[in-house]
């Protein structure tokens, strides 16, 4: 017998179990990936209002807050946001890959862009660190060598408002404290199950245009009529109102990259565990086949050796 | 006479409806607002929020944020929090509301913004813990 039968066998049961493993992961997966585009939905919502308001405040007078200010960078923060497990695609080797990309040109990502085209241009080399969300962002900065400050890996699959306050009043503090001249946060942008961007947004100093682009793109959330500007009362007054909303948008614009990237990685897990399970189905399609060989082929053999047994006793 | 409301935190809207009259916390003091008020942007305080709905008042407990009124008979409630009584779990409350006393106590070893974080915490939860309870004799 040529091919062992029973070590078929035992291959075509392995390849079962790993089919279910990774069948029950997509099934999982998929679950997981629509409560985080819910949640990056209704996030939204509370964004737009926010930057609205903010914008509707400065089109009176130019708003002064230690979050708005805009300096030549000689330091720059990035938030990179990963995975806490593996096996999900490409998804943090996609995000390693544009954020080293990004970095090479760092007198392009320390720039300030102006509206009105004038830019703040850094003016000597850009020193960047990284705080890291996800366990796999630790390899980033160890592989390129950036000083990796910080690392948050504690976070659920579908984070509360509450959990990254933690990051961004830290992000906040370095920036008003000027050890960081801008915080940039990288992340992945959930357009569709199938299709994922990496993105690297200003997260301070604030910048409502950056704001805006993260959210009119991908699924649109409820339409509010924009602000218009007649006759606002303040209470107590515009200062205050800034210096309380200006911090929330830091913390929300955070918290939807990382609702964004949450999506992300869970429909990218789902689409390579989909990969995985066809696979599997190949694989077993394959055995199943080789295995009937075999078989067939040993009673064939036993039948020739009878027969052959016969002839020889007449 | 009715007007629009709409309350929203990071998690989502947590209110949105036709309403008669709503009262929030401010920073200076609390405001009912009825329909056609002034445009009108405020800073929210923790506390609680009560909204009338025909003969219904509904209770949520909200916490720092923003108010803004505007022309056309719309108010929408920015709130970092915001849960409906109903919602609110004392247990939970409760001990969050002790931590954040454990942590005023260390007040000697804490400066000033901490020491500001806490107290708004302390807020937050004492006035969920208001919210809550008062749900749960009335009903």
């Amino acid at each position: 017998m040529a091919v062992n039968t029973k070590e078929i066998k035992q291959r075509i049961k392995s390849v079962k179990n790993t089919k279910k493993m990774t069948k029950a992961m997509e099934l999982v997966s998929a679950a997981k990936m629509r409560k985080a585009v819910q949640g990056a939905l209704a996030t939204r919502m509370f964004a737009t209002l926010a930057r609205e308001l903010l914008e509707q405040l400065a089109s009176g007078n130019k708003p002064t807050s230690p979050l708005l200010e805009e300096r030549p960078v000689a330091r720059l923060l990035v938030i990179l946001i990963t995975s806490n497990r593996g096996l999900c695609g490409s998804f943090n080797a996609n995000i390693f890959k544009r954020a080293w990309q990004i970095l090479q040109d760092k007198t392009n990502v320390a720039r300030h862009r102006g509206l009105d085209g004038k830019d703040i241009i850094p003016l000597s080399d850009v020193a960047v660190d990284v705080i890291g969300v996800g366990k796999k962002s630790a390899t980033f900065a160890k592989r390129h060598n950036y000083p990796l400050i910080a690392a948050f890996d504690h976070l659920s699959e579908r984070p509360a408002f509450e959990d990254i306050l933690s990051i961004s009043s830290m992000a906040r503090k370095a920036f008003t404290e000027k050890t960081y001249d801008k915080v940039v946060v990288m992340y992945t942008q959930y357009n569709s199950s199938l299709s994922q961007t990496v993105k690297a947004r200003q997260l301070l100093p604030v910048s409502p245009h950056d704001l805006e682009k993260m959210l009119v793109v991908g699924e649109k959330a409820e339409e509010i009529p924009s602000l218009k500007q007649n006759g606002y009362l303040f209470e107590p007054n515009p200062e205050t109102i800034i210096a309380t909303i200006v911090p929330r948008l830091v913390d929300i614009q955070l918290y939807q990259a990382i609702l964004e990237s949450s999506a992300s990685e869970h429909s990218t897990r789902m689409v390579a565990m989909k990969n995985a399970s066809s696979s599997a189905g190949d694989m077993i399609n394959g055995l199943t086949l080789e295995f009937n060989k075999a078989r067939q082929a040993a009673i064939t053999q036993e039948i020739a050796e009878i027969a052959g047994g016969a002839a020889a006793l007449e | 006479m009715n007007f629009s409301l709409k309350i929203v935190s990071p998690d989502g809207p947590t209110f949105s409806g036709e309403v008669e009259s709503v009262s929030l916390p401010t920073a200076m003091g609390e405001i009912t607002v009825l329909s056609h008020h002034v445009p009108l942007i405020a800073v929210l305080a923790s506390g609680e929020a009560r909204i009338k709905q025909g003969n219904e008042t509904i209770f949520l407990s909200v916490s720092s944020g923003v108010i803004e009124i505007r022309p056309d008979n719309t108010v929408y409630v920015l709130a970092e929090t915001a849960e409906r009584a109903e919602q609110i779990d004392l247990a939970r409350a409760e001990t969050a509301k002790l931590r954040a006393e454990e942590l005023m106590k260390q007040r000697d070893r804490m400066d000033d913004e901490q020491f500001a974080l806490v107290m708004a915490k302390m807020e937050k939860e004492l006035a969920r813990l208001r919210v809550g309870k008062k749900w749960r004799n009335v009903g």
